[in-house]
């Protein structure tokens, strides 16, 4: 029972902000661990990394390793990486990289660290903050209230069937498909079965958690030559068990659900605005009582809604 | 009888709750204001309780009913009704997921459609749709009338028990083990004057009325044709 939540807003603003509100009203439904993604305006070249360390008494050895990592593969820092310690053993670092020759390659070498260091968002816009605790909890720590961008999705975690650790919450990088993040509520039953038939495609998975394996699996269907429509509605008929998840691009949220039809989703689109969540009192956080909402309770639906302010400044 | 307005906003919904009861205890009814669609308003309201819910309502809103009279202005979440005893309760607009789940009487009166599982392990009483109940509504409803002018989702009625669900307009598919069947003139009587006092009587409607089909009543692992008819 984990809640999640999307938000689109008109034009760039205080997404972190909103999506704070969107996880505090619906902590209720987990509270092991709270995350984030959000979408800032997108660079025309470089990637924004957002990384987590398990021990930070190795902090500097792991940023030498990791920053050899990324000269292997011709990219280096653009700027002094931000990092965020406090009493927890782990640490947080947000860092911006030129490009590397094949961002596909780069992260296959750089989790070779991924046991003392683990890369778990790469964009051009994207940047995942994501800990142990509340809404509340995380967002003061992290700063979410004060993030700027366009779109973002959140979740608040009841783990089930993997670990309460801060890498194992949501939402999960599409590893390693730049500017993909998934957030879910469900459980997926042939989990491992879909894990080794990725695998064998040379995808790598840092958790044993099913939402990370989703968010590959969308986008390998895409990169098969899908639509995200396409593979959204693929979804439903391919994976089993029962599920709500919404997938984000850079200019984009879709969510897919189940043919059972037990989790829910109540979103209120309106004026390229887009507030969506778990629970309809979430929503109400951030529009007014008497918008209209839209209630997915329905079997085996999809649908996507479009950033318009990303459009705008990809044009 | 006076009206009470009573502000919910974020306020812890125990405290909400005892004020309600403390307000239908005196005799006054409640006006919900600022509801943000919050969870668990108007639980357990007792026998001519009334209360009114401006706006939206969230999950299990008039839940344990035993007697009162709610209205909601809009929508209301998950589990609208559930559980209750009896009284009246009616949602202006969309009522989410097993909407009377497991209800033992009295009547909820949807004006819209409603989500999935409408009526879900239904005991007893009456739930009337304006519009269409979702997928699988009717789920082992073991007795009462779901009565839907609106049509019907895919699996509707789905093993069902002694309940019956009643559909005017499109059914999209049945479930497993259901009977549709021609309702009496007396049985349809007897659903017209459920309909008259909401003031939605209408002679014209042409009416499915859906029961179990009991091949699932007396079903035993080993009698694996029994799945096969089904």
């Amino acid at each position: 029972m984990c809640g999640i939540a999307g938000r689109i807003l008109k034009t760039a603003g205080k997404v972190g902000h909103d999506l704070v509100e969107l996880m505090d009203a619906q902590e209720h439904r987990g509270s092991d661990s709270t995350g984030f993604a959000v979408y800032g305006v997108p660079r025309e070249s470089g990637y924004v990394l957002r990384g987590m360390g398990f021990d930070k008494a190795q902090l500097d050895t792991d940023l030498d390793d990791f920053r050899h990592s990324l000269k292997q593969h011709n990219c280096d820092l653009l700027e002094e990486p931000a990092i965020l310690t406090n009493q927890d053993d782990h640490y947080c670092v947000r860092m911006v990289i030129s490009d590397p020759d094949d961002i596909a390659r780069w992260i296959e070498t750089a989790d070779t660290l991924a046991d003392r260091f683990e890369v778990q968002s790469c964009g051009r816009s994207l940047e995942i903050v994501k800990d142990i605790g509340s809404s509340e909890d995380v967002a003061e720590k992290h700063g979410v209230r004060d993030m700027i961008g366009t779109h973002g999705l959140g979740h608040a975690r009841l783990a089930t069937e993997s670990s309460v650790l801060p890498n194992a919450s949501h939402p999960f990088w599409a590893r390693p498909f730049p500017d993909v993040a998934i957030v879910h509520n469900g459980q997926i039953t042939d989990y491992y079965t879909w894990r080794a038939k990725l695998e064998r495609k040379g995808y790598r998975f840092l958790t044993y958690n099913d939402s990370e394996l989703i968010a590959v699996w969308v986008s390998d269907q895409m990169k098969n030559g899908l639509t995200m429509d396409q593979a959204l509605r693929k979804s439903i008929s391919s994976i089993d068990g029962v599920f709500t998840f919404m997938i984000a691009q850079m200019d984009s949220i879709g969510f897919a659900k189940d043919r059972f039809a037990m989790k829910p989703l109540v979103t209120v689109h309106a004026d390229d605005e887009l507030a969506a969540a778990t629970e309809e009192q979430a929503v109400r956080r951030v529009v007014a009582d008497g918008a209209d909402v839209y209630n997915y309770d329905g079997p085996a639906l999809t649908n996507i809604w479009y950033s318009a302010a990303q459009k705008a400044a990809a044009a | 009888m006076s009206e009470v307005v009573i502000e919910v906003g974020k306020r812890h919904i125990r405290e909400v709750n005892e004020e309600i009861q403390a307000t239908v205890a005196s005799g006054d009814k409640v006006i919900l204001r600022n509801t943000l669609s919050r969870h668990n308003l108007g639980i357990g309201l007792p026998d001519g309780a009334q209360m009114h819910v401006e706006g939206s309502a969230g999950y299990y809103c008039g839940g344990l009913n035993n007697g009162a009279s709610i209205t909601i202005e809009r929508n209301a979440g998950w589990g609208a009704g559930e559980a209750m005893a009896s009284g009246h309760i009616t949602v202006g607009g969309y009522a989410g997921m097993s909407c009377g789940a497991a209800m033992l009487g009295g009547t909820i009166h949807v004006k819209g459609d409603t989500g999935p599982r409408c009526g879900v392990a239904m005991k007893g009483g009456n739930i009337v749709v304006e519009g269409k109940i979702g997928y699988q509504s009717g789920f082992m409803a073991h007795a009462g009338k779901i009565i839907a002018l609106g049509g019907a989702g895919e699996s509707c009625a789905d093993a069902l028990w002694e309940g019956e669900v009643w559909v005017a307009g499109d059914i999209g598919s049945l479930g497993v083990d259901v009977e549709v069947v021609e309702p009496t003139a007396e049985e349809v009587a007897d659903v017209d004057a459920i309909l008259s006092p909401l003031g939605l009587q209408d002679s014209s409607r042409n009416w499915r009325k859906m029961i179990s089909g009991q091949r699932l009543w007396y079903f035993e692992s080993r009698d694996a044709n029994a799945w096969l008819m089904i």
